[in-house]
């Protein structure tokens, strides 16, 4: 007998019920810290500039206005380059003036990604990996620039919308990788970025 | 194995560093796990939620398992279950093999220690890069972690960078922690992208897709899971939910109860290896699921233990472990929650001191996520031990010699009144030594009794 | 027929072998909250020992002897949160599988009352023209607090002793190490426990130390009186009844 006939044989002998409707019983109204559906950024902004998620945040008003607000922060930090992922809503911009790498550092540097969504409840950002979204750069970058775009930032978790298919990753980013390893002492930009920046649209 | 349970506690007691590190780890994460539970309004009912969440999934495991695995199946990942420890580290090395892998990268899993997959891959001949700091860090060491949040709680950090600056190629030139994560940042980034193949554990299977998911704070799992050719993950079988929504809520208890924060820094959802279109990913994905006794413990009145989450508050508030620390355990699960689930992997008889070295004061069970009965199932642990005869013969005489005083109430008037007689003849007020209790004195004053018993004296209508 | 409440005092073996006066203490107040206060016979312990070392064979036994013992009053009061505890709580799960024990069980568990939840809730009682002039810092036992509850009831009466200041008392609700068995069979781990938690009474800056529960009491000032410090300690209920001025643990004559 396979260890999966065994495994299964020793848990067979389901209780009687409807799995599913009981699954779906324990969702109803989850216990969640409140947030305010009139002010998602603002509760979005909050959460980026806490302790733990560490985040500088940007508003900008179009998607043309992305490149300028890349160009503010990597004068504000000292960097020429940027890695930009082969996505077709940033391919277009106007990039001039900004060394656009095509590969990302194996350290270092800045990272661009679009998020698919944000959750206000606790400051995270949501990416899938696509064709036209590789998953490393945004880990290897020191400085990792995520576009939010406004109508896809959600007040609760489990209002983000699952993709029409899943792929091979969804990731919540919440903040700036960091470590309390060492004597329990925090150090941010653990193996992750040291810096997330958020620009948020519309 | 955790004979010897009694010497380790006593060198861990003997040991000023540890008692420090304990405080600054454990200590930290209870204050911080105060501040969330308090700014979370109805905490109680989230954690009833997420226990009955658990119950639900272990109750219809095989249902959960079942869908799981036809989920992970249609979005490309190769499924494989193991009964035994040896067999999911055997699954792991062949996999590892026919990948033609040399080097590994780990991301911190505790099912990895459990089933000795350190070791299964030293003997395989592949080189092994742990990349969670903490691990890495008890790698050079060459020791078991101590604690399941922080591995490396007990070192300092004069350890650490002695460690480091023998053993990385750039080592740190200042002496702070900054740069001596630093120093391992560097030192691993080159692991992580040359290994042949990325080995995680799983926080979370979610069985209506098929996907695994991981949290960390560091982003070493996606460092190590997404550059590599392979990805396979070890899996206990008690770690599906059945939706992500599920998983959200699970996710909000985990943290706070971890470390007092409201989600960790990465939450990863992997579905199957890479996409045909991807520029990164893996070409392989394997999730091995992993019984090693999860089955008998859920058949035989374990099953709330399989609820665990694995986010160490029991541990953090528990005041044996906040004094011994986490290698006195002698097994891979330390705490509360080790003291349960070590014998069912060792057998009661090489671990029954850990049922048994704890005061059944019961905050390990107030600040469970799931709100598992951890006394409870000490407590079944000690029954079996009693049953089974493991007990000393010492133990065994005293309680049942009580025991029968207790059921003979005349014997017993007499015996007491007796005993307390006796007693003060060792000192009035305090006794400071006492024969038969030299567990008490040796430590403590025994204050000594009235000298007359309360039931003689009532009965001589005395009133104090 | 009296309209006093019939209560039974399960005096509990400890303070029955150890300071009896508590046991008068409670007789004492729970008369003066208007009860009748019977001692039965019968009764000897709880089964503790026996239920926590495993032994549930006679842990049984015990129990039933103790129901039986206890039977026929309409409240069962316990000087002790442990003690109380073991009733309430643990009798009906050792009878879980027995349907003549298990009704009987729960039964006597739905009567029985640790003393100062009882004095609080049931009898909504205050010590009056009480008095003790002193500071003191208050410790919850694990069983009392966890197992039923027992938090606010201590604090309230207190509070209505004259002159009587409760000093807060860090970690109060963290265990002292006692644990029954556990301070005998882990004597090097219950020593540190007890250490931190007799310096956390030494920094408090009380003189004296309550609690509800006599294991944990003699714990802690054996381990006070074994490190020099001057902080003294009692059972609540003798401070209630009025007995604050007499010798506290380990004073005895």
């Amino acid at each position: 007998m396979s260890a999966r006939d065994a495994i299964l044989r020793r848990l067979a002998g389901n209780p009687a019920g409807d799995i599913r409707a009981e699954a779906d019983a324990l969702l109803r109204a989850p216990e969640r810290p409140a947030v305010d559906p009139a002010a998602l950024a603002e509760v979005f902004a909050e959460r980026l500039a806490g302790p733990s998620v560490s985040a500088s945040l940007d508003r900008i008003a179009r998607l043309e206005d992305v490149p300028g607000a890349v160009r503010r922060y990597l004068a504000d930090t000292g960097l020429a380059g940027l890695y930009l992922p082969p996505e077709p809503l940033l391919t277009p911009l106007d990039w001039s003036g900004l060394t656009i790498e095509s590969h990302a550092a194996i350290d270092g540097g800045a990272a661009l990604a679009v998020a698919s969504a944000a959750v206000a409840e606790t400051g995270t950002l949501v990416l899938d990996t696509a064709p036209s979204a590789p998953m490393l750069p945004n880990f290897l970058a020191l400085h990792h620039i995520v576009l939010v775009r406004g109508e896809t930032l959600v007040a609760y978790l489990e209002d983000v919308s699952p993709p029409a298919a899943w792929p091979r990753a969804r990731y919540w980013i919440t903040g700036v990788s960091g470590t309390t390893d060492i004597e329990g002492q925090y150090v941010r930009g653990a193996h992750g970025p040291r810096y997330l920046h958020v620009l948020l649209l519309g | 194995m955790s004979g010897g349970f009694k010497q380790r506690a006593a060198a861990a007691l003997a040991d000023p560093v540890l008692k420090t590190a304990v405080e600054r780890t454990a200590g930290t994460a209870e204050a911080k796990r105060a501040l969330a539970v308090a700014a979370f309004a109805d905490f109680e009912a989230a954690r009833t939620r997420a226990a009955a969440i658990k119950d639900h999934v272990v109750a219809n495991l095989g249902h959960y398992l079942e869908q799981f695995e036809a989920n992970a199946v249609a979005a490309g990942a190769q499924v494989h279950w193991a009964e035994t420890a040896d067999e999911a580290c055997r699954i792991v090395v062949d996999i590892c093999r026919r990948a033609g892998a040399k080097s590994v990268a780990r991301s911190k899993s505790m099912l990895g220690e459990e089933i000795g997959l350190p070791h299964a891959l030293a003997e395989a001949g592949i080189e092994r890069v742990e990349t969670d700091l903490a691990e890495h860090i008890i790698q050079l060491a060459d020791e078991r972690p101590s604690h399941i949040v922080w591995p490396a709680m007990h070192k300092t950090r004069d350890q650490v960078s002695a460690l480091f600056r023998a053993r990385h190629a750039e080592p740190h030139l200042e002496e702070t922690i900054a740069a001596m994560a630093e120093s391992a940042r560097r030192h691993l980034r080159a692991a992580m992208l040359g290994a042949d193949v990325g080995i995680s554990g799983a926080n979370f299977l979610i069985a209506d897709s098929g996907a695994v998911c991981t949290v960390t704070n560091e982003g070493n799992a996606e460092l190590s899971v997404v550059p590599p050719r392979v990805h396979i993950v070890t899996a206990g079988i008690e770690k599906l939910v059945p939706s992500m929504d599920h998983a959200v809520h699970m996710l909000r208890m985990l943290a706070r109860s971890a470390t007092g924060a409201a989600l960790t820094q990465y939450t990863s959802f992997y579905t199957g290896p890479k996409r045909a279109d991807d520029l990164d990913g893996p070409e392989e994905m394997h999730i091995v699921l992993v019984d090693n006794g999860r089955t008998k413990m859920r058949a035989e009145g374990l099953a709330e233990m399989l609820r665990c989450i694995r986010c160490g508050a029991c541990m953090n508030h528990c005041v044996v472990f906040r004094q011994i620390g986490g290698h006195a355990y002698g097994g891979t699960y330390p705490g509360p929650m080790g003291a349960v689930l070590t014998p069912a992997f060792d057998g009661l008889a090489a671990s029954r001191d850990l049922p048994n070295a704890c005061t059944m004061n019961g905050k390990c069970q107030e600040v469970c996520p799931v709100k598992i009965p951890l006394p409870t199932l000490l407590r079944g642990w000690r029954e079996k031990s009693w049953r089974e005869g493991l007990e000393p013969a010492g133990t065994r005489g005293a309680v049942r010699l009580w025991a029968w005083g207790a059921r003979h109430p005349g014997l017993y008037r007499l015996g007491s009144a007796v005993a307390v007689r006796a007693m003060r003849l060792f000192g009035r007020g305090w006794i400071s030594s006492l024969p038969l209790a030299g567990g008490w004195t040796r430590h403590r004053d025994m204050p000594a009794p009235q000298g007359r018993t309360f039931m003689e004296l009532y009965r001589r209508g005395k009133r104090a | 027929m009296s309209t006093r409440r019939q209560v039974a005092l399960f005096v509990t073996c400890l303070v029955d072998a150890m300071r009896p006066r508590i046991g008068f203490a409670a007789i004492d107040v729970l008369e003066a909250a208007g009860c009748d206060v019977a001692v039965p016979q019968a009764q000897t312990c709880c089964g503790q020992p026996a239920f926590n070392s495993g032994d549930q064979a006679d842990a049984a036994t015990i129990a039933r002897r103790t129901i039986e013992a206890l039977e026929g009053f309409p409240f069962v009061v316990v000087p002790s949160g442990s003690c109380a505890g073991t009733i309430r709580v643990h009798y009906p799960e050792l009878f879980a599988d027995d349907p003549v024990w298990l009704p009987r069980a729960e039964a006597l568990a739905a009567r029985t009352w640790e003393i100062l939840a009882f004095l609080d809730e049931v009898c909504g009682w205050r010590p009056e023209n009480v008095a003790l002039p002193t500071t003191a810092t208050y410790h919850d036992s694990c069983s009392g607090l966890r197992e039923l509850g027992v938090k606010a009831q201590p604090r309230r009466l207190l509070r209505e002793v004259e002159g009587l200041s409760l000093k807060p008392l860090a970690g109060e609700e963290t265990c002292c190490g006692f644990g029954g068995t556990f301070c005998v069979k882990y004597p090097a781990i219950s020593n540190a426990i007890a250490d931190e938690k007799a310096a956390a009474i030494e920094a408090s800056g009380a003189d004296l130390l309550l609690a509800g529960d006599l294991g944990c009491l003699m714990n802690m000032a054996g381990k006070l009186h074994r490190r020099g410090s001057p902080v003294r300690a009692m059972h609540t209920v003798e401070v209630l009844a009025g007995m604050g001025d007499g010798p506290a643990i380990g004073e005895e004559e």
